[in-house]
């Protein structure tokens, strides 16, 4: 039972981190809170939803691995792109104006709402499934239960953290991000363009959240609200972890995502939302700067 | 007729609520975004007091809107100390802890089936069934919840509230307790916001989680941006305005499949365009900092 709630809590993590890494990204570069990134998750999976379905009726309720491909790819760069348009039609007009963080949250939190009740506007409000063909019986080991999607979202989750780790460490642009990420105007000095950094970021941590959200309606359904519980644990999963820390917004995911399902072992299972938000608020109290982060003065947080 | 007293009872509740919330949000700088926690917790223990224990709704009212102060207290003393985003966050997951409180602890609350069959209002023995007479009540209370705010405002207490809001360590250095201070507009935002969920509960005369989601808090800090960010006048104007334009929609033969996300989808744009544009919201003079 316990070894259950272990794995289901690891797997659950990973999309967490998932979510909590593409949000790190894009912190770093912008620092503030774009809520709207559970929208970009929730896009993602409708994206692929369309492309799945569209393959399904052309081709006579048969989709192969051609047609996978295209809707995950889909998937993917559409949430990359809908990052990039949020940051260029609303973010950009504020950094003009050199808006506060607290208008950069709030016009967030607008963009998610609208384009949330937009999806719900166009595919309904119900729930809508990905999956094709019958629900195979996962593999036992050790008394645990794991399927194959679950297999596959740990392992792709895990190659794309190494991944955009090494990107952001070994290459030229990484550490273009890593410079903007310190400090702005010294970047723009030595002749990078903080804007491009900014749409980069975008595009970067949209195209993660797009990936997180197709593998969940692997793994679950797709409906308009997912991307909002996904969202706040990400968020959560960052700032537990040390906000801005790439390694730390995974630590944190897993740890999240392992305490919540630990949690429900001694509580109901609805009270899930609650254990994640107790531990925020622990966090904000005793360690705001997280697990990972360095403590900085005071009055940042 | 019924129709459009009973839209101008509802507007009367969300003025009592976007005034309370104003106080917060505009005129001390606090982003409050879970302010819809406070009247879930007032119009639950109102409720649960009349249908369990047969308390009259008067008493209920007052307990409830002093529970939701209490609440006020337990939440606000951990989140007054944190700064901008994360207070904004913090708010934002205790007003989500309240709705998951309200939707699970089923032995108390009955869960996600409400609470039927609450008890109206009486008044010298007769029951108040007649719509008018809620309506009077309300306004009774919407005037009460103006002249409190107002006063509050436009005292020494009030001035304190602006300085934090403009430079609070400016005002810290002048031997303000600006903790103190939050944490007591906190409470009275709270106090008031209990008011309104008791009055509603009252009402409607039933009550479920769904009337106090997030969404729920948003549509109120949407009114106290929209009217205008520390200004009275601005929050009754927000309040009537976004409680009568989504019957709008309505009389234009929507269903509401269609007509419930184009609200919220013109909510969220209003919320962008107005960070945009005029962050200070119609009639307000500040901004976030």
């Amino acid at each position: 039972m316990v070894q259950q709630l272990v794995v289901n809590g690891i797997i659950a993590g990973s999309i967490y981190a998932l979510v909590a890494i593409g949000f790190t990204v894009i912190y770093r570069t912008v620092k503030f809170f774009h809520l709207a990134h559970g929208v970009v998750y929730t896009a993602g999976a409708y994206f692929a939803y369309s492309v799945v379905s569209f393959w399904l009726l052309v081709f006579n309720n048969q989709i192969n691995f051609m047609g996978w491909l295209l809707a995950i790819l889909t998937g993917v760069i559409g949430a990359g792109i809908l990052g990039i348009v949020i940051d260029r039609f609303v973010y950009y007009p504020l950094r003009k104006q050199n808006a506060s963080n607290l208008i950069f949250l709030i016009a967030s939190f607008g963009v998610f709402i609208f384009i949330q009740n937009l999806l719900q506007l166009i595919y309904g409000a119900q729930i809508l499934t990905i999956r094709t063909g019958p629900i195979k019986e996962g593999h036992h080991f050790f008394d645990v239960v794991i399927t194959d999607i679950q297999i596959l979202i740990l392992t792709v989750s895990i190659f794309l953290m190494i991944l955009l780790w090494l990107f952001i460490q070994k290459t030229k642009l990484g550490k273009a991000m890593r410079a903007v990420s310190d400090d702005p105007m010294a970047a723009n000095i030595v002749g990078i363009n903080p804007e491009k950094i900014i749409l980069i970021s975008f595009a970067i941590g949209s195209a993660l959240a797009g990936i997180a959200g197709i593998l969940i309606s692997f793994e679950t359904n797709i409906e308009p609200t997912m991307g909002f519980i996904a969202i706040l644990k990400g968020i959560i999963a960052s700032i537990i972890g040390g906000i801005g820390n790439i390694p730390g917004a995974v630590l944190g995911g897993f740890f999240l995502g392992a305490v919540e399902n630990l949690g429900i072992w001694k509580i109901q299972a609805g009270w899930k939302d609650c254990i994640a938000f107790v531990i925020l608020i622990i966090f904000l109290l005793i360690r705001p700067w997280g697990i990972m982060g360095i403590k900085t003065e005071k009055e940042t947080i | 007729m019924e129709y459009f007293l009973h839209i101008l009872v509802i507007a009367g509740i969300y003025i009592i609520l976007s005034l309370s919330l104003n106080l917060i949000v505009g005129y001390t700088g606090l982003p409050g975004l879970g302010h819809a926690a406070f009247s879930c917790i007032g119009a639950y223990t109102s409720s649960l007091l009349a249908l369990n224990m047969g308390l009259s709704p008067w008493v209920g009212l007052l307990i409830g809107a002093c529970v939701a102060a209490l609440c006020g207290i337990i939440i606000g003393y951990p989140a007054v100390r944190l700064k901008g985003d994360y207070l904004a966050l913090a708010t934002f997951g205790l007003g989500l802890i309240v709705y998951s409180i309200a939707k699970n602890w089923v032995s108390l609350t009955r869960g996600p089936m409400g609470l039927p069959g609450i008890p109206g209002f009486s008044a010298f023995g007769y029951q108040l069934s007649e719509i008018w007479c809620y309506l009077l009540l309300v306004l009774a209370f919407v005037v009460l919840a103006i002249f409190v705010i107002n006063r509050i405002v436009n005292s020494p207490f009030g001035r304190i509230l602006r300085s934090i809001r403009e430079d609070e360590i400016a005002s810290e250095a002048l031997g303000k307790n600006t903790v103190k201070h939050k944490l007591i507009v906190f409470v009275i935002g709270a106090f008031f916001a209990g008011i309104a969920g008791s009055l509603y509960a009252h009402y409607i005369t039933f009550i479920d989680p769904s009337s106090f989601t997030v969404m729920e808090s948003i549509t109120i800090l949407l009114m106290v941006i929209f009217g205008g960010m520390g200004s009275i006048s601005g929050s009754i104007v927000g309040a009537v305005i976004l409680v009568v334009f989504p019957e709008l929609l309505r009389f234009l033969g929507m269903p509401s499949s269609i007509a419930a996300p184009t609200r919220q989808m013109i909510y969220g744009l209003l919320l962008v365009v107005l960070m945009i544009k005029r962050p200070q919201g119609i009639m307000g003079k500040y901004r976030f900092r």
